[in-house]
């Protein structure tokens, strides 16, 4: 399995929705269902934080945006 | 010698001459403008006619509106044509002509027709959207699509310029914490100088186009500003035909330029299009969150699915086992042991009627009772005499009876 960090954001959302497919179609093996929420948790972390900044970031480019 | 006048004896004449002529007051005249500036509150410029063919100029005549009239006919042209009074515009003017001996001749304008202008400005605007109709390229960027998730943003615009700054503080300042991130093309936002400025900016970007989603072309929030630079063919072919999509802003509420119906997208003011960004790119994000909620939901139902069936089997399979012991007990005790008798009872019963049938019989066959039914039993030397020929007269024969017994000869043998 790629790691999550060299997934661009369509593919991570890609394997999001494939995730989802698996938990909800019937023969979803019990066994496997920690893995994939894992990994769904590591790829709707890498989703978020493609999308959205931390308050230090946002500071940041504001500050540098002030200086220009 | 010939009698002379001084130039200015003579410009007197043309001046007086020019004055008398009531055909030269208060006419309406239309005209291209050119070298319009402003000077001391005043406004010059040259009214021209050029050839409809070669664009030469045919007829030019310096014409001047005094600091008096300025403020008035520039507000009522600004109100109905959305952008103030510059070169190149086709106006209609009341003029009246005047003869200074030292200054020539111009024409004073004392009042616009706003509406003669709005209407060329929109026959201009027609004849561009035409041409890039029918090159096939007006609707390019428009039918671009627009990737999911568009944060990389290209910003032309006027470095420092206040519609820039609320732009760059509405996109980053977004509730959401959308990660936006932008640089900035600088380029002329206004004047003459502006469509090959943004063009030039424009080729920057395309340059390295891989590194953006779209671009902002964003002028200034809220002043009525002049548009007419706007209205500017080789600009709309370059927006119309740029690889990424457009959003322009450039900051005008009613009119409408030429590059509105090229650009992907429209908007009225810079902070309009930070606006549209976040909301492009909220979706996204909101559907990152009904992912995150469908898939814990689908796990979770998974896991309470399971728990459900454990709790089930958990209280079920008590059940079943003590259900079956006491089955199995219930079995043992009552039932089985009366079957057990009762076949048991019934073997014997059905073995002492045999027997009673048996001793009936035996009964019913003893020779005792034949006997006493009238038979009886002839006996030679103690043997049964069972056939006749065994039988010599004068043998002893013992005839015994149900009760008692004979001697008997025997006289004749019947063979």
């Amino acid at each position: 399995m790629q790691p999550v960090s060299e997934l661009n954001y369509n593919q991570a959302l890609a394997e999001l929705e494939q995730i989802l497919a698996q938990l909800r179609s019937d023969d979803c093996d019990v066994d496997r269902l920690t893995a994939l929420t894992a990994r769904a948790v590591d790829l709707l972390n890498h989703c978020r934080s493609r999308l959205t900044a931390t308050d230090l970031e946002l500071r940041t480019i504001l500050r540098n945006l002030s200086q220009e | 010698m010939n009698e002379s006048l001084s130039l200015s004896q003579l410009n007197e004449r043309i001046g007086l001459a020019v004055a008398a002529d009531a055909c030269l007051r208060d006419v309406w005249v239309t005209a291209e403008t050119g070298d319009l500036r402003i000077s001391g509150g005043h406004c010059y410029l040259e009214l021209i006619e050029k050839d409809p063919v070669s664009g030469r100029p045919v007829a030019r005549l310096r014409a001047i509106i005094w600091a008096s009239n300025y403020p008035r006919i520039s507000a009522d042209f600004v109100t109905a044509t959305g952008q103030q009074l510059a070169s190149d515009l086709k106006i209609m003017v009341r003029v009246s002509v005047n003869f200074h001996p030292a200054f020539g001749l111009s024409a004073v304008i004392s009042d616009i027709n706003p509406e003669f202008t709005c209407g060329d400005l929109i026959r201009r605007r027609r004849q561009m959207i035409a041409r890039l109709t029918q090159e096939g390229i007006i609707d390019m960027n428009r039918s671009l699509p627009w990737p999911d998730v568009a944060l990389r943003v290209a910003v032309v615009s006027a470095r420092g310029a206040a519609g820039y700054g609320d732009f760059i503080t509405h996109l980053y300042e977004n509730p959401l914490r959308l990660r936006f991130s932008t640089r900035l093309f600088p380029a002329v936002m206004q004047g003459e100088s502006a469509p090959q400025s943004i063009i030039d900016a424009l080729d920057l970007i395309a340059a390295e186009m891989d590194a953006f989603d779209c671009v902002v072309i964003i002028r200034g929030g809220g002043a009525t500003g002049d548009l007419s630079s706007f209205e500017n063919y080789d600009l709309a072919a370059n927006i119309a035909q740029f690889p990424l999509p457009v959003i322009v802003g450039i900051g005008h509420e009613r009119d409408v330029t030429v590059l509105d119906y090229v650009a992907a997208v429209r908007v009225k003011t810079p902070t309009a299009a930070a606006e549209w960004l976040i909301d492009h790119n909220s979706t996204a994000l909101n559907r990152v969150r009904d992912l995150a909620s469908d898939i814990f939901r689908a796990a979770s139902d998974i896991v309470s699915g399971g728990l459900q069936q454990l709790a089930y089997y958990q209280g079920i399979i008590p059940t079943i086992a003590l259900g079956n012991v006491s089955r199995a007990a219930s079995a043992l005790d009552p039932v089985v042991p009366d079957a057990i008798r009762h076949a048991v009872e019934a073997l014997v019963r059905r073995h002492s009627d045999r027997l009673d049938a048996d001793d009936r019989l035996i009964a019913a066959l003893s020779p005792q009772s034949v006997l006493r039914r009238g038979y009886s039993i002839c006996r030679v030397d103690g043997h049964a005499v069972t056939d006749a020929a065994a039988l010599s007269p004068d043998d002893i024969m013992t005839v015994q009876f149900a009760r008692g017994s004979a001697t008997s000869t025997v006289n004749k043998v019947n063979n």
